[in-house]
Parts: C-alpha cells; structure tokens; sequence
C-alpha cells in the first residue's frame, strides 16, 4: 500500500517537473499532457498500440529483474534481443508451416538466441570466471554488428536500399484481434508465468535467496553455480523473446536499428520497479504510454517528441530517489510519535512494572544490534 | 523504578541523563525514559541484554544518537553534544568494540594522531608528542610500548591504544563498550588494573558488559537496563550475579551446567590428519585429527582467528582441504558436495546474516533451507514445485516447538530479535534430523535468556544421541556444554582432553602458548 503511494507521488512529482520544464521552454504543460495522455491511453487504439510497445520494454525488463533478483548481472538484453529477432527472423524466412505451429516454433527460436548469447556470457563465467557483468556489455556490441552484417549480406532484401532482410512468411506474422495485437498475450503470459515460477516454485526459491544472499544458499544446499548457468539462459531467452515478438508483431522483418532502445528502457524499468515482476508489467506499460503519447503530443503541439526522454529521466529519477527518501520520512515520523507516546505515558503516577511482563521479553520488535 | 543506591545529594552527580526517550525509525523504542546518573571518579558498568539499551545510552551521551527527548547534565549543566568530537572536547570519550587504528603506524602516531603536536612551521613535533604519550603511559601504569607497531601487537595491547587516545586528549570520562569482548581471560586482570588505575587517577569510567562476574569485579555500582528502561542501580559490593542476571531478565537464570552424565557411543564424526596450506603457501591448519562420538559434545577452544574458519570451512565444503579426510557416519564427505554433506550435518553459523540466513528473505523462506532439498513433504510434482501451504506449516511447527517470537511468519527475518532469528537458524538446523550438528559460536550477540534457550536445547540434542561439534571463543560456554576440550592454536590441536581434567586457567593458557599441559 506504501509502495504504491510512494510510487504514486513520484510519478505526480515527475510530471510536475516536466511541466516546469515545458514551461520554461514556453510551451503550455497542460495542452501538451492532455496530448500525450489522448494519444496513449485516450482511444482504443491509442490504448492497444501502447500495449503493444509496451510489450519489448516488459519482456526485457523481466530479464533484467529475474537477473537482478537473483544475482546475476545480466545486461546483455540488447544484445540478446538482436539475437532472438534475428533467430526468428530467419525460422521465418526459411521455414513454412500453419501459423498455429509456426508462430510458437519461431517464438522459441527467438528464445534459442537470446539464451544462446546469454549462454556465452554464463559459460565464459563458469569456465574462466569472467564477470558477466562486463562480458554481457561486450556481446552487445558483437551482436549489434553481427546482426547489421547478417542483414547487409547473407539475408539482405534484393531488392532494398538499406540493410534489412526480405518480409518473413505470412503465416508468421502474429495475428491482431481489431486494435489488439497478440504479441500483448505473450507478454501477458511471461509475466504470469514468471511470477509463479519465482514465487512458486523450488528453483525460483533458490534463485531468489541465492539473490539475497548467495553465501546462505550455498551451505543450505542450493545448487548455486547450475541456477546461475539456468538464470542466464532464461532472462536471455526473455530478451530474445521480445526480440522474435517484434520482428512478428512489427514491421515482419529485420531493419537496420530494430532494437532501438527498447533493452536499456527494459534494464531502467527493472531498475524503477525494484525488481519486482508486477511493478516491470506496471511502469512497463507507463513508459510504452509516454512513448507513444509523445509522437501524438508532437503532432499537435509544438513540443517536440524529445521531451518523452526528459520526462521518462526525470521519472527514474524522482522514483528511485523518493523510495527511499519517503521510507525514511515515514519511518521518522513514525519514531516521533512512539517518542512522544512514551512522553505521555511517563507521566503518568504509577511507576512502570519491572519483572511482570515476561512474555513480552523476546517481542519480535526488539533491535537485535543494541551493542553493535 | 527501583534505586538501590542514590548519589549523595550533597555531592551533585558528575553527569546526569534525564527522561532519555529514544526512537530508532520507525517504531523501536530503544530508550524509553531513562533517568540515571554518573558521579565523578566512580567505575559504573551498564548491564542489560542485546536490545536493553546500553549502548544506544552511552551513544546519547557521547554525541553519536540523538535522543528525542531528555537532557543531559554535565556538571550540572545542560549540555547537548551534537558530536562525538563536541564530546571529547568536553572530556566525554568512547571506545568502541570494533577497534580502528592505522596499522601500520606505531602506537604513539596512533595516539596523536587528529591532535598532532606541531612546532612553529607547522610540522609535527615528534619528539614532543613521543614524550606526551610515554608520560601518559608512565602515569597510569599502561603495559605499553609507544614504539611498536599497531601491526605487530595484540588484540589487548590495541585497545589500549584507542584507551590512550582518548586520555591523550584528556578525558575525564571513559566509555567502555564491552572491552573483554576480544580479549583472552588471562588479558582481562590486567585491563582492569589498568582501569582501577585511572579510577584512581580521577577518571570516571562507564564500562558496558554482559559478563557479570566482571561487571561485580570492576565497578562500583552497577546500572541494570532492561528494554530500554533504568531497572535498579545497585552497589557492586552488595550486589551478586544471580541477582543482577535476574534484574537483567526478570526471573531467575542457572549457570551452573545441567549437563548429565552420559556414556558416548560410536564415533560419529571424524577428521583424520587435516591439513590446509591456503593460496600464499601458508599452514591454516596442521595434521588436525578429532573425533566425535554420538551422544557427545566436543568443544573447540581458542583464540579467534587460529583455525576455526578454516576448520568450519573445511567441514562444510567451502574450501578444499589440501590433505587429510573427513568422515560423517562413516561416509567420506572429504570431496563431496555441499548438498550431500547437509544430508548428514546440520550447521549452525556464528553470522546469522551472512551465513545463517538471509535477512531480506522472509522467515518462512529462511525455515525451510535445506529442508526444501531434504523433506519431500515441502516440495510436489517432482520436487520442482514448492509446497506453499506446507511451507508454512512446517514454519509454524518450527516456530512453535523453539518458541520463536516473530510479527509474522511472512516477516523478514531481520524484523525478528538476534535471539528470535537464532531460534529460527537453530530449530531449523536442529528440525534437519541429522546425526552430527557442527555448532560455530552458537550464541555469539545473543542475550543471557536467549543463551540459556540456546545451551538448553543443544543440550537436548546431546541427550538425544547427535554428536556435536562446537566452536567457542566463550570458554565458560565451552565448560558448561562440553564432554571433552580441544584447544586450536595456530591451526593445530594443542589440547584435547575430558572436561573433568580441565580448568579455565589451563586452557586459556593453551589457547595463548600453545602446547603447555591444559590441565
């Protein structure tokens, strides 16, 4: 409930930054947020199309919060979104089924890739114990020049002028229901299944305390070294993933910069939710709102759709710096007025009890650390 | 409240600390109205459990806390310190438990060092200040050479260091928080002579313990804080232990040992000609051979940092003994697993937040380490699913049968008290079933109910026919509990004998020299 406040003012705070800074720029902040917010959430298909651009920013932020939460540093997702579009890409150049086989088929293929290029990092890791920290940002990089020389050359469109790959097959493009594209459904499914498998499960038990404190998990038994290879690999096929989704659901090819920013958004909005799976779904959807309302805001109003960026900074801030500010706010109003419980309560006439609460002696309140 | 003993009106106390209200964020009322008084050239010790308050008074006093209500007296004047530095200025100084110092200054650089006598250039005048310090060290009678290197000296001889820091920038009041926490029993004598001297020499001291047979040695009176409240003042000289130990938990505490007689069986537990060279080539641990039989409890004596780490390490399978062997119930564990090794050994840490459990994760996460592995009953559909319900019942049962006060089985355990997130560590670990516990500083930070709990069910488990292993830097725990005594010095066993044969003296002396007879 907190939390949600928290998250809540934040939010509000934001924005209210980003109209002073609209104001100073001179343009009207209400105008321009009435726009942003009519053409992201304001129509059906307003609110259809920024569920579907929400659908990468998810699917990598669950990457990345899996990662996180459960100790691996896994910031490969750009990297690993490339791979899997382009794994995809190809199943659906070179392969011809009926879409109901076809689309899962590809979907895995997608996953393949991205678990594939995170596969590398977690081998390199278990093998020379090279930190997969700095070993994911360099597969980026391989990746962002090895999908640009895959689309220049072997499967280059004859007949186009700039590197991208000829249309995948029909029967693999993701079928849209009116507004609703069916990538939402994937994305839906991740969340959900995610979920269960980190609250409901043993290896997601361990994965998330091996997060905590991996030194405990290992005396307790975890497998520790297996769940980092198998984390790796499952927020590497996320990633892939929302790659395949957005070569299905979009533009049914592979295009130079398909990737966009897409995985960092993903990385920042794991970090905004703090790792949390619903949160990631939530501010997921938020950011994709802003994004999109931003291109409508800059059709009729002057702002430009840059200002999306600031805001969208402006947010990560505010949000991550007030979690704790309005933690520690609440927490020291909370201490003065049991402060000034006790005030009352010390004038009272009656001396206070010594030896006849004995129950009480262990509550759970008490600090454990008085001598530290 | 009860006041044993008042400072004579005649004389105004030297410091008085008045209707002290402290709130830790959000709701921990660490101090709540707390009204006592130091009077001027008087050895006065702080007792009271983890959590009673202690050291967070001593903290207001010295600048460190804020409280937020109360005020402070200094003679007789009202006095609020912003700054341990503010508190110093005033004579107010306080040693830590953790010691810091330069290492590789001598112990009068250390001394000096932030009050550095310079000369008229600016630059500090070392023969001076060398001499400011001898002369301290003369005057108080300190065994202490200002020439030596803080890195060449003991635990004990550091703590002196940070005692002569603050006499150097002439204190007039002396906090102690726990100062024979770190050392050795023969070290503690000579402290305390030390202590009597600047006493004597005019000095006020507030010295916090939990020993309370040190506690009625040192001081002369004695101030008893239970949950954050002033529960007697007593003179020293007419006060005993049992009567402080009971003020302190509100009943009555044994200390004498409830262990029973009780023949040893088979051997449980083996280690066989140990040996550990760690990466730089150096011996860790030497030829170690020790045995433990079911039905018996075997206490590893020593002083911190002679093996035990690499004992407990090697045992759990964290690091790789470079030769000898390991054998539970008569499997060879030396290589195996740490999954297959948990099977047969239950483990309870001295660090409750690094090893024991993990302090963000609920308690129910933290009941069921190992068990989510070991006790099908916790797991389905081919042990890939985690049993909610089940989970939390076992939690229930655990929390249940170790009486483990907790807000809530959802909680994290760092909601719960150090002895409540034990109970949890312990019953845990003791819930496992298996046949050898290793036990590593079982009630390290805990308080004197929680170690009697603690003692208890160890004891139970003794009973029960486990073997046990425990390490201990806390010799009286090891003589209460123990069957036989092994002393660790230096990575080797320098004694191994019945705990009939032994006495204090003889092991401490062990521990400290290495092999001389421990009896």
């Amino acid at each position: 409930m907190r939390r949600l406040f928290n998250a809540a003012l934040g939010l509000v705070i934001a924005l209210f930054l980003g109209a002073l800074i609209m104001l100073a720029q001179g343009y009207d902040p209400l105008a321009s947020y009435a726009a942003l917010f009519e053409f992201s959430l304001g129509s059906p298909y307003a609110l259809a199309t920024t569920f579907k651009n929400a659908t990468p920013l998810v699917l990598t932020g669950l990457s990345a919060a899996i990662a996180f939460a459960s100790g691996p540093v896994n910031l490969g997702q750009p990297g690993q979104l490339l791979m899997g579009a382009l794994a995809a890409t190809v199943g659906g150049l070179y392969l011809d089924l009926p879409p109901a086989l076809l689309i899962p088929t590809l979907a895995l293929l997608a996953m393949a890739g991205g678990a594939l290029w995170a596969g590398v990092a977690a081998w390199l890791r278990q093998r020379f114990g090279m930190s997969e920290f700095i070993v994911t940002l360099m597969l980026n990089i391989i990746a962002d020049y090895f999908t640009l020389w895959a689309i220049t050359y072997p499967f280059k469109d004859a007949t186009a002028y700039s590197p991208m790959t000829p249309a995948i097959t029909r029967n693999a493009w993701l079928p849209e229901f009116g507004d609703w594209n069916s990538a939402i459904f994937w994305m839906a499914a991740a969340v959900a299944l995610m979920w269960f498998v980190l609250q409901r499960t043993r290896p997601g038990y361990e994965w998330r305390i091996g997060g905590q404190n991996s030194l405990f998990a290992r005396l307790g038994g975890c497998a520790v070294d297996r769940n980092f290879v198998t984390v790796m690999l499952l927020t590497g096929a996320l990633a892939g993933l929302a790659g395949g989704l957005l070569i299905l659901g979009g533009p049914h090819r592979f295009l130079r910069g398909l990737g966009a920013n897409y995985a960092w958004d993903g990385v920042m909005i794991a970090i905004v939710a703090n790792n949390s799976l619903p949160g990631v779904l939530v501010y997921g959807l938020f950011f994709a709102a802003i994004q999109t309302g931003a291109l409508g805001m800059e059709l009729i109003t002057n702002v430009p759709s840059e200002i999306a960026l600031v805001l969208q900074g402006v947010l990560v801030l505010v949000i991550v710096a007030s979690r704790e500010a309005l933690h520690q706010l609440a927490d020291r109003l909370a201490a003065r007025q049991k402060a000034q419980a006790s005030d009352r309560r010390s004038e009272l006439p009656v001396p206070l009890p010594g030896s006849s609460e004995l129950p009480g002696r262990l509550a759970a309140g008490e600090t454990s650390d008085d001598s530290s | 409240m009860l006041v044993a003993t008042r400072p004579s009106l005649l004389t105004p106390p030297l410091i008085e600390l008045r209707g002290i209200v402290k709130v830790y964020p959000p709701d921990v009322l660490a101090l709540d109205d707390v009204t006592v008084s130091f009077a001027d050239g008087e050895i006065h010790a702080l007792v009271g459990e983890n959590g009673a308050g202690k050291s967070t008074l001593m903290k207001v006093l010295y600048g460190l806390i804020h409280p937020d209500r109360g005020e402070i007296l200094h003679q007789g004047r009202s006095v609020r310190y912003r700054s341990p530095g503010e508190a110093i200025a005033a004579g107010i100084g306080m040693v830590h438990q953790e010691i810091v110092l330069v290492n590789e200054y001598t112990v009068w650089e250390n001394i000096v060092l932030g009050a550095e006598p310079v000369d008229w250039l600016g630059r500090i005048d070392r023969t001076r200040a060398r001499r400011q310090v001898q002369a301290i060290v003369d005057r108080f009678h300190f065994a202490l050479d200002p020439d030596a290197v803080v890195a060449d000296i003991s635990v004990a001889a550091r703590q002196k260091v940070e005692i002569l820091k603050l006499l150097y920038r002439n204190v007039s009041v002396l906090i102690l928080d726990e100062p024979t926490a770190v050392l050795t029993p023969q070290e503690i004598p000579q402290l305390f002579a030390e202590l009597r001297a600047l006493r004597d020499g005019g000095r006020t001291i507030l010295f916090i313990s939990h020993r309370l047979e040190e506690v009625l040695d040192l001081s002369d009176r004695v101030t008893v804080l239970r949950k954050g409240r002033v529960i007697a003042t007593v003179a020293a000289a007419s006060s005993t232990r049992s009567e402080l130990a009971e003020l302190m938990v509100g009943r009555a505490v044994l200390f004498t040992s409830r262990r029973t007689p009780q023949p040893p069986g088979d051997v449980v537990f083996a280690i066989d000609h140990l040996h550990y060279e760690d990466s730089l080539g150096r011996v860790r641990l030497k030829d170690i051979t020790l045995h433990v039989r079911t039905g018996e409890l075997v206490g590893v004596a020593g002083v911190e940092g002679n093996g035990q780490f690499e004992l407990v390490n090697a045992i759990m399978g964290l690091l790789k003994p470079t030769a000898g062997a390991v054998r539970v119930a008569g499997q060879d564990v030396t290589a195996a697993p740490i999954l297959a090794r948990r099977r047969l050994i239950a483990f309870v840490p001295q660090d409750r937040g690094r090893m024991g459990g993990s302090l963000t994760a609920s308690v129910v996460e933290n009941a069921i380490m190992t068990h989510h592995r070991l006790n099908p009953q916790l797991t389905r559909g081919r042990k890939l699913l985690l049993d909610v319900a089940a989970a939390q019942r076992f939690t229930d049962r655990l929390a249940e049968s170790f009486n483990v006060v907790m807000p809530g089985r959802g909680a994290p355990l760092r909601a719960l008290s150090g002895g409540n997130q034990q109970k949890v560590i312990l019953g845990r670990e003791l819930l496992l079933d298996s046949p050898f516990i290793l036990l590593d500083q079982p009630t390290r930070g805990l308080d004197v109910g929680s170690i009697e709990y603690v003692h208890d069910q160890i004891l139970a488990m003794r009973s029960a026919g486990r073997g046990l292993l425990m390490i201990s830097a806390n010799l009286e725990e090891i003589f209460l509990l123990a069957d036989r005594i092994v002393v660790l010095h230096r990575g080797e066993i320098v004694a191994d004998l019945p705990v009939e044969q032994a006495t204090v003296e003889g092991v401490g002396r062990s521990m400290l020299e290495g092999k001389v007879a421990a009896t």
